[in-house]
């Protein structure tokens, strides 16, 4: 059985695999950041930084399938990173507006 | 066809009429209670004439079905509406005293607020309508809807002064009595649809003839305890001195005039049931005799004159039951044809007082009303002497007829005899207590603690129905004059003749000789009482037999006893369970529902913990094991 | 190894590197700037993997547009102090079994025992990533998500303006909500008693 895993790329070819591990240690490093840090904006920044590796995935597949769909799902997910990051960074500043943030776990008001 | 409407009109008028006044209750004027109050129940008299003259052009009774009820395999039962010379005749009595009564009502209560006046027609003719319904019904379970209905009016009108404590309790004995009776009533309903698969009257009485004689028996007495709880009888009477705390016209309508006397029309529509079963009729006779003797005692010292008077309608309607018990059916309805003018009419006169007097009811504080009230004590007069039993009133002729058939009535034992006995004693008592009532109220020295130095005489609108009610007492008595006099014309017997049979037996000869005896000596006592309780000549015999005036004081102390036989356990179980059952399980199983719903929302909420990192973390768990299940999942 | 497999290797490098380095540098600005570095290293993977257009948008909005975005605000917000407060206990050691776990099942799942491929589909391969292919499917085939995509930027872009609308009086309302009703102005010594028992 061929290894549809490889992907044709000009004059060779690229595993998939390799390319999706790259995608998961990514993702990985941006879920122990968005865990492990303190500062909301590095927070923002991590999870930015999935999403990206979640684009390297669409894109991976959309290569290896010959599926148009996993770019055009890539695309949107691009816009969606946008507005997210807009939005988040405008309650971030607004927050810095009014007092200084060290731990996100200082924005808690909505507990309970 | 006319006449079948002619009928319906007649029972649902007063429904009407109630319905309206409850709906308008808070808007309508005065005038229009006027009008619709006393209007409906004068209107279902015309309607009642117009069935009488029927009556009496065609002389047959009408089954009228108006539509069929319950279709329930072989049984059907229809809502059926029986008119024939009983019904019409107590329908005459119904409308008849009662719209005098009603009418004398916008009198007596014109002092009450405007929502009151109005609820106070409104209850009363949904009595009148429930009355009617009773007696003109055609089938039991008619019968049994005016009965229960009766009962339900009975206690809004006794409680009718809400904010009065002793009237709630009041009106609720008599409620809980009643109910009693009732279930009497449906034990008989069923065992009648056990036995004759039917609960229409004609069904049931075209059955009789091959029926089961113990069964009938059983029937009589579950009936007879109906009758007993309706009116006020021994052992179920005690609720009827209490029920005096109603306003006195309702004391007059239901408690002398009509309600009262639904045991007796009971006993008489039945009997064809009573003259099969024999112990029962005998039961009910003895019933009537002890209780009229018991009520008479009690009435001689009781100073509430509503209370003199309510221990005398129930003594009355002894002997109706008296009467209807030995079979002499014409008897008892003439004395509750009578009975119902001059105990309505004293109920009347006594209202008069009392309004006059700013509501005092206590006999001890009346004396020398005669001057001041000369029409009422006239009228209170007649109406005493005819419950006496003096010559020529309708009491004389009513309880002349009753003792008398009791008196000649043929059997091998003396049973009768010795229930006339008692009766006789009974008419003794009466005058007794009847005189010792007009003697303190009416002449002597006005008493000292009197509330009105110079009463009034009642109003027109309240005089007028008092003064037909005393022409009605004084010649209502010559449409039956029994046999022992002469051979003498007898229109009520021969009026309820086609319903209820004529006497099965003749005067002895001797007849008048009790009669005049009762007569005399009744007006004797009548007159004896003067020397007791006016002048003060005779030592009171209250302070002769202290023992016995406790005794009869305290009612022979039933309500002591019945206090300590059913309240006190009733009340026990009943707060027994309310501790046990009610307060943990009832109250304890929405609130244990609400604790636990608050704790559950109280442990989910800790989930809550408003620190981004946990939310991020149990998102990233809840992957992992979304991931893991999709892999098992695919694996298998 | 051919070209693409050694582009490959290098940009590989560098975006571990820069992954590295956005969650570990303490300054946020030079996490920015790594995930900038990340995002230009990815960009040149998907050049590789035949998506041209999904490359030039990455370079011009990913990383020319929401990153300039992220650098104007960390320049906003000037110097951050990250200090640990200590309100989660044990989250650390949580966190860290999450993320073996997690890391686990990725692996489990890219390595030949997990995965198979599927055949590719038959696509011209001239025309595949071009622009004119990716516009052909977003005004056609895919036209209602595109829609709601515009829907959504317009609604950040509204939501963005009314959030940060300047002015003494706005942010003082804002402050006011954000604070609560009653509370004092936010100080450091507020902030300890906010801790739970």
């Amino acid at each position: 059985m061929p290894d549809y895993g490889q992907i044709p790329v000009g004059s060779g070819t690229l595993d998939a695999r390799l390319i999706l591990g790259l995608a998961a240690v990514l993702f990985i490093l941006g879920a122990v950041g968005v865990l492990v840090r303190r500062n909301p904006l590095v927070i923002l920044v991590c999870i930015e930084l999935m999403l990206n590796a979640a684009n390297l995935t669409l894109i991976t597949f959309a290569a290896q399938l010959h599926n148009l769909e996993g770019q055009l799902f890539a695309l949107m997910t691009m816009t969606v990173a946008a507005a997210e990051a807009v939005v988040g960074l405008a309650i971030l500043v607004d927050i810095f507006r009014v007092r200084d943030v060290d731990d996100v776990d200082q924005l808690s008001d909505l507990k309970g | 066809m006319a006449l079948q409407a002619t009928a319906l009109v007649l029972l649902v008028l007063p429904l009407a009429g109630a319905f309206a006044l409850a709906v308008l209750a808070l808007r309508v004027p005065r005038w229009a209670v006027w009008a619709i109050g006393p209007g409906v129940v004068w209107a279902a008299f015309v309607c009642t004439l117009i069935l009488l003259a029927d009556s009496f052009l065609q002389d047959r009774a009408h089954d009228f079905t108006y539509w069929t009820w319950i279709q329930s395999g072989t049984f059907d039962l229809p809502a059926n509406l029986l008119v024939d010379r009983l019904s019409i005749f107590m329908c005459l009595v119904i409308t008849g005293v009662g719209g005098l009564i009603i009418t004398y009502a916008v009198g007596y209560m014109e002092h009450e607020t405007d929502p009151s006046y109005a609820r106070f027609f409104c209850y009363m003719d949904l009595f009148v309508f429930s009355m009617l319904l009773l007696v003109l019904a055609g089938n039991f379970v008619f019968l049994i809807m005016g009965w229960a209905l009766v009962g339900l009016s009975s206690y809004l009108l006794i409680g009718f002064y809400y904010w009065r404590y002793s009237a709630v309790v009041a009106a609720r004995k008599a409620f809980v009595m009643n109910v009693i009776g009732d279930i009497g009533m449906i034990l008989a309903a069923f065992a009648i649809f056990v036995n004759y698969h039917s609960l229409t009257f004609s069904g049931v009485f075209a059955a009789l003839p091959r029926a089961d004689a113990t069964w009938v028996e059983i029937i009589g007495f579950l009936l007879l305890v109906g009758a007993v709880a309706k009116s006020a009888q021994l052992p179920l009477h005690t609720w009827l001195p209490d029920a005096m705390e109603g306003p006195t016209p309702v004391s007059a309508l239901i408690h002398a005039a009509t309600m009262v006397t639904a045991g007796v029309y009971l006993i008489g529509r039945m009997h064809p049931i009573y003259d099969v079963a024999v112990w029962a009729q005998g039961t009910a006779a003895l019933i009537g005799a002890v209780t009229a003797l018991m009520a008479a005692s009690i009435a001689v010292v009781q100073t509430d004159i509503k209370r003199v008077l309510a221990y005398s309608t129930m003594s009355q309607i002894g002997y109706m039951f008296l009467a209807v018990g030995v079979g002499a059916y014409a008897a008892g309805f003439f004395h509750l044809l009578g009975h119902a003018f001059f105990k309505a009419l004293l109920f009347l006169a006594a209202g008069n007082v009392i309004h006059a007097l700013n509501g005092e009811q206590d006999m001890r504080r009346y004396g020398g009303l005669w001057r001041q009230m000369r029409w009422t004590s006239v009228c209170f007069l007649i109406g005493s002497l005819s419950l006496t039993g003096i010559f020529p009133l309708v009491g004389f002729w009513s309880k002349e007829v009753v003792l008398g058939d009791v008196f000649s009535k043929p059997g091998t034992t003396y049973f009768p005899q010795a229930l006339w006995a008692i009766g006789f004693a009974t008419a003794i008592l009466t005058g007794f207590y009847t005189g010792r009532m007009w003697w303190m109220s009416f002449a002597g020295r006005p008493s000292a603690d009197r509330p009105v130095e110079h009463p009034h005489e009642a109003s027109r609108v309240m005089l007028v129905p008092v003064a037909v009610l005393t022409v009605l007492t004084a010649v209502g008595g010559f449409i039956q004059i029994n046999a022992g006099f002469h051979p003498g014309y007898k229109l009520v017997e021969d009026f309820l003749a086609p319903t209820l049979g004529h006497l099965p037996w003749h005067a002895r000869d001797l007849e008048y000789i009790p009669t005049a005896a009762t007569l005399l000596l009744g007006g004797v006592a009548f007159l004896a009482a003067y020397r007791f309780y006016v002048s003060f000549v005779w030592r009171p015999w209250s302070g002769a037999v202290p023992r016995l005036q406790r005794l009869l004081e305290h009612k022979y102390y039933f309500d002591e006893a019945y206090d300590q036989m059913f309240v006190r356990p009733m009340d026990a179980i009943a707060s027994g369970a309310d501790r046990t059952m009610e307060e943990p399980v009832l109250e304890g199983a929405p609130a244990g529902v609400a604790v636990a719903t608050q704790a559950g929302a109280g442990a989910l909420s800790l989930t809550q913990t408003g620190y981004f990192r946990t939310y991020i973390l149990v998102f990233l768990a809840g992957v992992v094991v979304a991931a893991v299940v999709l892999l098992l999942v695919r694996a298998f | 190894m051919s070209l693409p497999q050694v582009v490959f290797w290098v940009m590989a490098v560098v975006a571990v590197l820069g992954g590295l380095g956005v969650v570990a540098f303490r300054r946020p600005i030079n996490s920015v700037l790594s995930l900038v570095a990340v995002m230009l290293a990815l960009s040149v993977i998907f050049l590789e993997l035949s998506a041209q257009f999904v490359f030039a948008v990455q370079v011009i909005v990913y990383a020319g547009a929401v990153m300039v975005l992220f650098l104007f605000v960390v320049a906003l917000l000037g110097p951050v102090r990250e200090r640990s407060t200590g309100r989660v206990p044990f989250h650390r050691g949580v966190a860290a079994v999450v993320v073996l776990a997690f890391a686990g099942l990725l692996i489990a799942f890219i390595t030949s025992a997990g995965i198979r491929f599927r055949a590719p589909e038959q696509a011209s391969l001239a025309v595949f990533g071009t622009v004119q292919q990716i516009g052909a499917g977003l005004f056609t085939t895919y036209l209602y998500p595109f829609e709601l995509t515009s829907i959504l930027l317009l609604v950040a872009a509204v939501g963005a303006i009314y959030l940060s609308r300047g002015g003494q009086a706005a942010s003082e309302v804002r402050g006011r909500e954000l604070r609560g009703p009653g509370a004092a102005p936010a100080t450091d010594a507020n902030e300890k008693e906010d801790r739970r028992a």
